[in-house]
């Protein structure tokens, strides 16, 4: 990685192969990134796109109700979804690779066990936990009682206080897999004499993995972190599935794209298109950021280590 | 490997980005390709879209007898899923592979589609449109220059079901009176049956169940009219009771309410476990299928003491309308289509095959149930407020209702600061009497 080399110019040739690709990309990602930016900077009454507003969507955005108060706490649930994600589905997810990392003969089982969730659409993980869930016919609760555990019993779903909560279990029980895939690649790459080593010099198992394992994966768990950050910013599929649209109960599960979907689909606003455009273009804005930021903070404190 | 996580946070984010664009596509199939049989001119294929996917095979039925009368024309029904038809619509609707006619929604939904002049006014083309009851058709009218875009397709009317069985098993019977109603309901919860299946954890459920039981209270009609005028605002007393009213009733449903999912407290009352249903006339169908033995019969919530109105009510509104595309190929035959579409003739198959509430004049229901719904709502009908006047802006009243109604039953906002919700929310865009 540190050996840089200038690159040669690309030949005719290899600009031919890359077209195909080149062309996917401008199509599906780059054409609809301008017009969702060029919508974002028009005024609209319903689909027909009128003056030039320059940033009065995004001034509305941040200035008017119900914009107002919903983007932040909107931004503030996102953000309690990556801590959720970060505490128990990447601690987790380190865990049961380091785990497995020392089992070899049940490592292959289990990877494929934790990884199976993701094969579901998580619209129907979604669905299912809200199945299992219910108050009324709801088998978790049903266990609960059954074991004399009533008062643990709870409308999960239906409490402003555990909803959200319930939300990063639920994302996490589907994506768990991720971060021990990636943590069970990294941690077979690692170099075991460094660890043999610390042994040798009398390291507990616990003073090994903190001080030797966990460093030599910190660029890993840089990876994961961003990855995660951009997930819990786009989180969809289950928040709608468990929470509706509007984010039941009152606004508790509300998260970004639930407020671009509402504003963009479920709103008899005349400029209906224009902000929800705004939303996105913030939203995008937001990821871009903290990715780079967050980036390069953790080259830093990476250099600072070696 | 630093760089190529910046580069796929880009990418993801991108991708985020196009939900954001909803550019036209041009792939559809190219209509007007099969010819109707005994045509003796040139045949037309109209494209027609849906939201009803379930339907499809009842259309296409409902078109054949269509396409006998006409042999020139051919209707090409497609529906879309229901959560993407919106958007689906638009797309077409602004490209140049469109349907020529298509469901439209209702109301405040349906304003985008006319303010951005892809539909066209149906009066001057659909003569029979005169004949319609007015409040139907303020759903298909534009609220900026008081046209009809629209024909209306169906109506919805909101009420009480009941579980006969159960109701005879306990010696009750249809309330007559405010005191009838509470009294039912403290037998049912003695006898450990739950009185009302609600599910508030769908907001959009909340202001149903909220018409179905306080709409008399709080004046009906009589309230949309005040709005309109100018005269009160949804924290007038008479709403805010109609608030208290409906937390006073949360005792007769299910435990942590608004943790029970809308489909639970369907299965609730399917299943025989809840004696009544707050619901619209929509779930007949549903109830009749999950259920074949059940016997149902509905009643209109009679009004509380000290009510605006001395007598109950059942809500409604249109829902749904057939809309012409401004940018079709065959104005002429989509114009016979559209007019058939508003005879008796299409609502009665409205009615017999589809179950739906056909509005359009002259439509009988052979369905007791059915026509029992539709005459409590001819006696005394409401508007289903939220939804009808309230749906022109961001946020709607219906999504105010469901978050209020919710912090209600939590015990996070009393009867005034839940009608407060509503008034603040919709104070963003809406001023009493404009």
């Amino acid at each position: 990685m540190n050996g840089r080399r200038t690159a040669a110019l690309p030949t005719p040739v290899a600009l031919l192969f890359l077209l195909p690709a080149a062309a996917l990309f401008a199509v599906f990602v780059l054409y609809p990134m301008a017009t969702a930016l060029t919508y974002s900077l028009f005024s609209w009454r319903g689909t027909a796109q009128e003056a030039f507003v320059g940033l009065d969507n995004f001034v509305a955005l941040l200035t008017t109700e119900p914009y107002r108060s919903q983007l932040p706490r909107a931004f503030a649930h996102n953000g309690l979804l990556f801590a959720g994600a970060m505490v128990v589905q990447n601690s987790v997810g380190l865990l049961l690779a380091y785990a497995l990392h020392k089992r070899d003969r049940l490592r292959r089982l289990f990877q494929v066990l934790y990884t199976m969730p993701y094969l579901v659409s998580p619209l129907v993980v979604g669905y299912l936990w809200s199945l299992l869930l219910s108050p009324l016919f709801g088998p978790v609760n049903a266990a609960l009682r059954a074991v004399g555990l009533e008062s643990v019993a709870q409308p999960w779903l239906g409490d402003p206080d555990t909803a959200l909560w319930v939300v990063v279990l639920v994302t996490a029980w589907q994506w768990v897999g991720f971060p021990l895939l990636i943590y069970g690649a990294a941690l077979g790459s690692l170099d075991p004499t460094m660890e043999e080593a610390a042994m040798l010099d009398g390291a507990s198992s616990r003073q090994r993995f903190w001080h030797v394992t966990l460093p030599m994966l910190l660029p890993v768990i840089g990876t994961v972190s961003v990855l995660t950050f951009i997930f819990s910013m786009e989180a969809f599929p289950i928040p709608y599935a468990l929470g509706g649209s509007n984010g039941s109960p009152a606004g508790a599960t509300d998260v970004m794209s639930l407020l671009f979907y509402r504003t963009a689909f479920n709103s008899g606003a005349s400029n209906a298109i224009g902000i929800s455009s705004a939303v996105a273009i913030v939203l995008f804005v937001v990821i871009v950021g903290v990715s780079v930021l967050f980036t390069r903070w953790f080259r830093h404190v990476e250099r600072g280590l070696t | 490997m630093n760089r190529r996580t910046a580069l796929a946070g880009l990418t993801t984010a991108a991708v985020a980005l196009t939900l954001g664009a909803c550019a036209p596509s041009s792939d559809s199939p190219e209509p007007g390709a099969a010819a109707g049989e005994g045509c003796d001119g040139e045949a037309v294929a109209l494209d027609v879209w849906s939201w009803r996917t379930e339907d499809v095979k009842t259309y296409e039925q409902i078109f054949d007898v269509f396409e006998e009368a006409n042999p020139c024309i051919t209707v090409n029904f497609q529906a879309h899923l229901n959560t993407e038809y919106d958007q689906i619509l638009r797309t077409g609707l602004t490209g140049s592979d469109g349907p020529d006619i298509a469901q439209v929604r209702s109301y405040g939904l349906l304003q985008p589609l006319i303010e951005g002049g892809n539909l066209e006014p149906l009066e001057d083309l659909v003569p029979a449109l005169g004949d319609f009851d007015q409040a139907i058709l303020d759903g298909a009218r534009s609220r900026e220059d008081g046209a009809v875009y629209g024909v209306p397709l169906a109506t919805q009317t909101i009420q009480v079901y009941y579980n006969t069985a159960i109701f005879e098993e306990n010696g009750l019977a249809e309330p007559e009176t405010w005191d009838d109603f509470i009294a039912l309901n403290e037998t049912l919860l003695e006898k450990d049956v739950t009185p009302l299946a609600v599910g508030a954890r769908d907001g959009w459920f909340v202001p149903t169940v909220h018409d179905a039981l306080t709409a008399a209270q709080y004046g009906g009609a009589d309230f949309q009219q005040a709005l309109r005028d100018g005269d009160t605002d949804f924290t007038d007393p008479a709403y805010v009771d109609s608030l208290q009213t409906f937390k006073d009733l949360q005792k007769y449903m299910p435990d942590d309410v608004t943790g029970v999912p809308y489909t639970d407290a369907q299965v609730l009352f399917t299943s025989e476990q809840a004696a009544m249903f707050a619901g619209g006339s929509y779930e007949q169908a549903f109830f009749q299928e999950a259920n074949p033995d059940l016997d149902l019969g509905v009643f209109q919530v009679p009004p509380p003491p000290g009510s605006a109105l001395d007598h109950p009510v059942s809500a409604g509104y249109a829902d749904g309308n057939w809309g012409l595309s401004a940018t079709t190929e065959h104005p002429e035959e989509a114009e016979t289509l559209l007019n058939w579409l508003a005879t008796p003739e299409f609502g009665q198959l409205v009615a017999d095959e589809l179950k739906q509430f056909s509005p359009i004049p002259g439509v009988e229901f052979s369905d007791p149930l059915q026509q029992e719904m539709w005459d409590l709502y001819q006696e005394n009908p409401a508007p289903y407020l939220l939804l009808v006047d309230f749906r022109y802006g961001d946020p709607v009243g219906t999504d105010l209702m469901g978050e209020a109604g919710q912090k209600l039953f939590l015990g996070d906002a009393d009867a005034e600061q839940a009608a407060g919700i509503i008034q603040d929310g919709l104070s963003a865009w809406w001023t009493p009497g404009e």
